[in-house]
């Protein structure tokens, strides 16, 4: 299966799209912020590294072959404004599993825009990706990004102490995921359509 | 690294280097689909069974990242072999390392695996410093669970249809223990009255 996406996906409030070079400066207003880099294994970034990597995510806009990613702009439909960013990987072919990402400007968060990114891209994962599980992970201090997990009906599957090294310390870490029929069942018991305005 | 000492005695067992000798004994245990699970080498006849001894008989000692510690398992009596442990050094800057057994289907139910993965324990911990040790088991083999929750490892974590083996949707617990959590607990380290006084 190869998963290249008729683009824009849309949500409610939302246009999920390919990043575009102009976007730089949008991409440099989250990402040059140590409150945003604080669990993200980059550190703060500089305007010329968020240059390089909107070029880079210029291309990342299908699935191919394992490895492959997805990293699309979060685009506020009514501002026309892009407040963060998602992604899904394809961590592994034979088992069709992704792995999902998350980043959002600080001004852009705790108003569902996340949640509402998240919702699609498992979407995309599940249906027309066929994937059969997705997973993801964070530091455990990161308390946004795993309630974001458990909003998305992800179980916790993995709580790893001390099992590698975060910007010189000791991480701890948690892993969620969701199958597809879990997936599927959420959805179908309406507890995400809630959420949507 | 100071050399290692063998064999490595425990109350029922003796953890030595394999033989050139044990292919016979290695192939009645190795060729069992569930003993590949988690180990290196798949086995199907003498030849594959050989040439996993070849790899595993110098698996003798860790001196880099990503090198393998194999040991035989022996019944200390009659030195027959009843299974192996594999100590592998996985992250050097972190400390890590993964503990994986093989035990003969016939050996069950006597304790030689809680006393080899104890044994090693300690030496991954003393020995070899390592900080974390974490250990992987088929979901479904709730033997290997109970054990490890006894020998004291936390189950981390519990993954479900993440992966294929041989064809099949995979399910895999994760246990893990750290340094600090072993040792209290082990035999080898009970500290004179002076020194926690100091
Ligand atoms: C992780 C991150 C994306 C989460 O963002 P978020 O804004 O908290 O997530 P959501 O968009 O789902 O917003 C949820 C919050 O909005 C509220 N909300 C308001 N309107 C909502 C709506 N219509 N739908 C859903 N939630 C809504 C929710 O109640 C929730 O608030 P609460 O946690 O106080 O209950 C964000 O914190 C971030 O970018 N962090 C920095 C980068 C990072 O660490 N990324 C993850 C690395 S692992």
């Amino acid at each position: 299966m190869v998963l290249f996406p008729d683009y824009p996906l849309t949500t409610p409030r939302l246009r999920l799209r390919p990043f575009k070079r102009g976007d730089v400066d949008a991409v440099y207003d989250y990402r040059r912020r140590d409150v945003v880099a604080l669990y993200l294994f980059d550190v703060a970034l500089s305007r010329e590294e968020c240059a390089l990597a909107v070029q880079q995510r210029t291309g990342q806009v299908a699935l191919t072959e394992e490895g492959d990613k997805i990293i699309l702009a979060a685009q506020h439909k009514e501002s026309g404004s892009v407040i963060g960013e998602v992604s899904l990987i394809w961590r592994k072919q034979d088992a069709r599993q992704v792995e999902l990402g998350w980043i959002f400007h600080p001004d852009w968060q705790g108003m569902g825009y996340a949640s509402e990114a998240a919702e699609c891209l498992l979407n995309l994962a599940f249906e027309e990706g066929d994937m059969h599980r997705a997973m993801a992970r964070c530091g455990t201090q990161n308390v946004t990004s795993w309630r974001l997990m458990e909003r998305l009906g992800m179980r916790r599957e993995a709580h790893f102490r001390e099992h590698s090294l975060f910007k010189g310390k000791w991480d701890e870490e948690y892993i969620y995921a969701i199958l597809r029929r879990e997936w599927r069942q959420s959805r179908g018991d309406g507890v995400l359509a809630s959420m949507n305005p | 690294m100071a050399s290692l000492r063998l064999p490595i005695a425990t109350d029922q067992l003796e953890l030595t280097a394999f033989e050139r000798s044990d292919t016979e004994a290695l192939g009645s245990y190795l060729c069992n689909r569930d003993a590949q699970r988690y180990i290196d080498g798949l086995a199907r006849d003498k030849q594959d069974v050989e040439a996993v001894l070849r790899q595993m008989r110098e698996q003798v000692n860790l001196r880099r990242p990503g090198d393998t510690l194999t040991l035989a398992m022996r019944k200390n009596t009659d030195k027959e072999l009843v299974g192996h442990v594999c100590l592998r050094w996985s992250d050097a800057t972190a400390g890590q390392g993964e503990l994986r057994f093989v035990l003969h289907p016939r050996h069950t139910g006597r304790g030689y695996a809680h006393e080899a993965i104890a044994a090693m324990l300690d030496l991954a911990f003393d020995h070899y410093n390592i900080h974390r040790v974490f250990m992987r088991c088929d979901g479904r083999n709730h033997h290997s669970a109970k054990l490890l929750e006894q020998i004291g490892m936390r189950l981390e974590a519990h993954y479900r249809e993440h992966a294929l083996f041989q064809g099949e949707w995979d399910e895999e617990l994760h246990f893990a223990i750290l340094d600090r959590e072993w040792r209290p607990s082990s035999k080898i380290r009970h500290f004179p009255p002076r020194v926690r006084v100091a």
